[in-house]
């Protein structure tokens, strides 16, 4: 390119412009929402449905329905992480009608390391930490599920509103009362 | 779930809210949400992570597009039981468009066998039998003597009094393919007939065919008791003719009335009456009129004084009268049995002028059938949106009630859990 005259720059540029402004397609789309959300439909789903093999299974799940309806995707309608969790959600709701039992929270190695390297942290963290998790483990499911796409999932209040199908002042609401249910028996336990 | 209206929002609430959010968002908060802030951030801790076998398993997936060339075994469980949601709405959408298919077939098939008869008929001739009485089977077997025979044309249906019968399609000229059978067979009954022919001819034909009906009514011995015939040069044209031809060959007369060669059956009326009660009494009448007369003349050559003499005479005459009465009464029953009344009219029919099919093409003619094919196509398309509108709806109230009551299981499974 560099013999080429220096007139030619303005017209390679110009035939290169449309295909790097080009709208991305819908597989384009749905890969970078796949890389963006993967982990947070997993944390999802494994808070809601408390196994962690069901949890992978709906996951994966969860992103082939999207893959498959992703040309159905009406931006009018909501964001793209709404519509994706609101497909997870649903999928994590067929496999609790399927199973119709709740799988106790499994111990995670991670958890385990975590409380191995609790005797490093503060006492006090460690308490409080651990109060949590009980406290959450007692939650009903549908209190969960709120926390659940609040802090593991990463959505707003109007992402949460959109995948529970309520406004999102009846969402915020939602998400006060789980909290202070939260933080009353955070300090029952404490 | 019960909704809040946005103004019932406690401000303490947003306020917490945005607390949370700041928080997660890794933003200061107020010292007054600092409990809060930590529960956040404890929550946000608790967030599980995928195995790390996990996610290079899934992205590979992705990266094949979740194509299934492992077989249905390598799909997790859960999408198997709930992918058939789609191809029920497939199959419901086949079945509505199924439905569609026959509607349209059966509607546009035509009319079944019986309405096309009746068609031919209305456009080619029709006959009436009509009668009164009771069948002739009764009438043999002794039953009332006002009894007649109904009976169709060419197709032997048999008919109500004034009902329309069917006469096969006829021939060039119109004629009934097969020869009525109008007398009832002898079987001692006295039966008057009668029928009226409708002719149907081009106007410059009528005076031709009257003189086909004179023809024919001369070679059956029959009569013409009164004729009327009309023909202007133009498009009118008309002729009555009401003749008396003997009843044995009625059949005949009408077959071949039915066959003239400038003409053909607009319509035909055939009348029979069972009149044998009436003959009896007339003729039993007659009889005992007679013997009543005998008696009489013998009581006359009795008589000894003149007023039994006049008496006598008086009756006689009397006797005499009814015995001509009696005789005029059988003599016209006669009459009518052995002659058929048969009136015929010929009514002028401007013929159509023949439409040539093989003129060149003109904008106008294209135009007009192009006019034609839309409008079929409008009526095709009217009738199937019409059978499938119903359908439709149909399916769209059990997509909607079917998504209905999956939701609520939805929610229903997450309160149990």
């Amino acid at each position: 390119m560099d013999s080429m005259p220096a007139r030619n720059e303005g017209v390679i540029a110009t035939l290169r412009a449309p295909a790097t402004a080009a709208a991305p397609t819908s597989w384009e789309r749905f890969e970078a929402l796949y890389r963006s959300s993967r982990d947070d439909v997993f944390a999802y789903v494994a808070t809601l449905l408390r196994d962690r093999a069901a949890a992978e299974d709906v996951t994966e799940l969860a992103f082939e329905r999207a893959y498959r309806r992703r040309r159905t995707f009406d931006r009018r309608r909501g964001e793209e992480r709404a519509w994706l969790f609101g497909i997870a959600r649903n999928a994590a709701l067929d496999e609790l009608r399927r199973r119709r039992r709740l799988t106790a929270l499994t111990v995670e190695p991670e958890n385990k390391a975590s409380q191995a390297t609790a005797g490093a942290e503060e006492e006090e963290v460690a308490l409080r930490r651990t109060a949590v998790r009980s406290a959450l483990a007692k939650l009903p499911a549908r209190e969960r599920e709120i926390v659940a796409l609040k802090f593991h999932a990463g959505l707003s209040n109007a992402e949460l509103a959109r995948v529970l199908g309520v406004s999102e002042s009846n969402a915020g609401t939602l998400l006060y009362r789980t909290m202070e249910k939260l933080r009353k028996a955070c300090d029952e336990t404490a | 779930m019960r909704r809040l209206d946005e103004n019932q929002v406690d401000p303490e609430i947003v306020a917490a809210l945005d607390a949370i959010d700041a928080t997660v968002a890794g933003d200061p908060v107020e010292p007054r949400f600092a409990e809060l802030a930590e529960l956040a951030l404890l929550l946000t801790g608790e967030r599980p992570s995928p195995d790390p076998a996990f996610a290079p398993r899934l992205d590979e997936r992705v990266s094949r597009r979740f194509e299934r060339a492992g077989g249905a075994d390598d799909h997790p469980a859960p999408a198997r039981a709930h992918e058939g949601w789609g191809w029920l709405a497939a199959a419901g959408g086949l079945a509505a468009a199924l439905v569609g298919v026959l509607v349209a077939v059966v509607v546009f098939s035509g009319p079944p066998s019986g309405s096309s008869s009746a068609t031919s008929a209305s456009a080619s001739s029709a006959t009436t039998a009509s009668s009164s009485g009771a069948p002739r089977s009764a009438a043999s077997s002794g039953a009332p003597a006002r009894a007649a025979t109904s009976r169709a044309f060419g197709t032997g249906l048999s008919t109500a009094n004034g009902a329309k019968a069917a006469i096969p399609p006829t021939g060039g000229s119109g004629q009934p393919a097969a020869a009525a059978n109008l007398q009832p067979a002898p079987n001692g009954r006295k039966i008057t007939q009668s029928a009226q022919l409708s002719l149907s001819a081009a106007p410059n034909r009528v005076d031709d065919v009257a003189q086909e009906v004179f023809a024919v009514v001369g070679a059956q011995n029959g009569i013409v008791e009164r004729s009327e015939v009309t023909q202007t040069g133009g498009t009118d044209g008309y002729a009555y003719f009401q003749l008396s031809v003997p009843s044995a060959t009625l059949e005949q007369t009408l077959a071949k009335l039915s066959a003239l060669s400038y003409s053909h059956v607009s319509s035909r009326t055939d009348t029979t009456q069972d009149v044998t009660s009436q003959y009896i009494d007339a003729t039993q009448q007659l009889a005992n009129a007679r013997a009543l007369r005998t008696s009489l003349l013998k009581q006359l050559a009795n008589a000894v004084t003149t007023e039994q003499v006049d008496s006598l005479q008086a009756q006689i005459h009397d006797a005499d009268a009814s015995i001509s009465s009696d005789q005029a009464t059988l003599q016209t029953l006669g009459h009518q049995i052995s002659f058929s009344a048969l009136s015929v009219t010929i009514n002028a029919v401007a013929i159509p002028p023949v439409v040539s099919h093989s003129g060149g093409f003109t904008i106008g003619k294209g135009a007009h059938d192009a006019g034609r094919v839309l409008m079929v196509a409008a009526g095709v398309a009217l009738i199937v949106l019409a059978a499938l509108v119903p359908v439709g709806l149909l399916v769209a109230l059990a997509w909607w009630v079917g998504s209905a009551l999956r939701r609520r299981r939805r929610e229903q499974a997450l309160d149990l859990a």
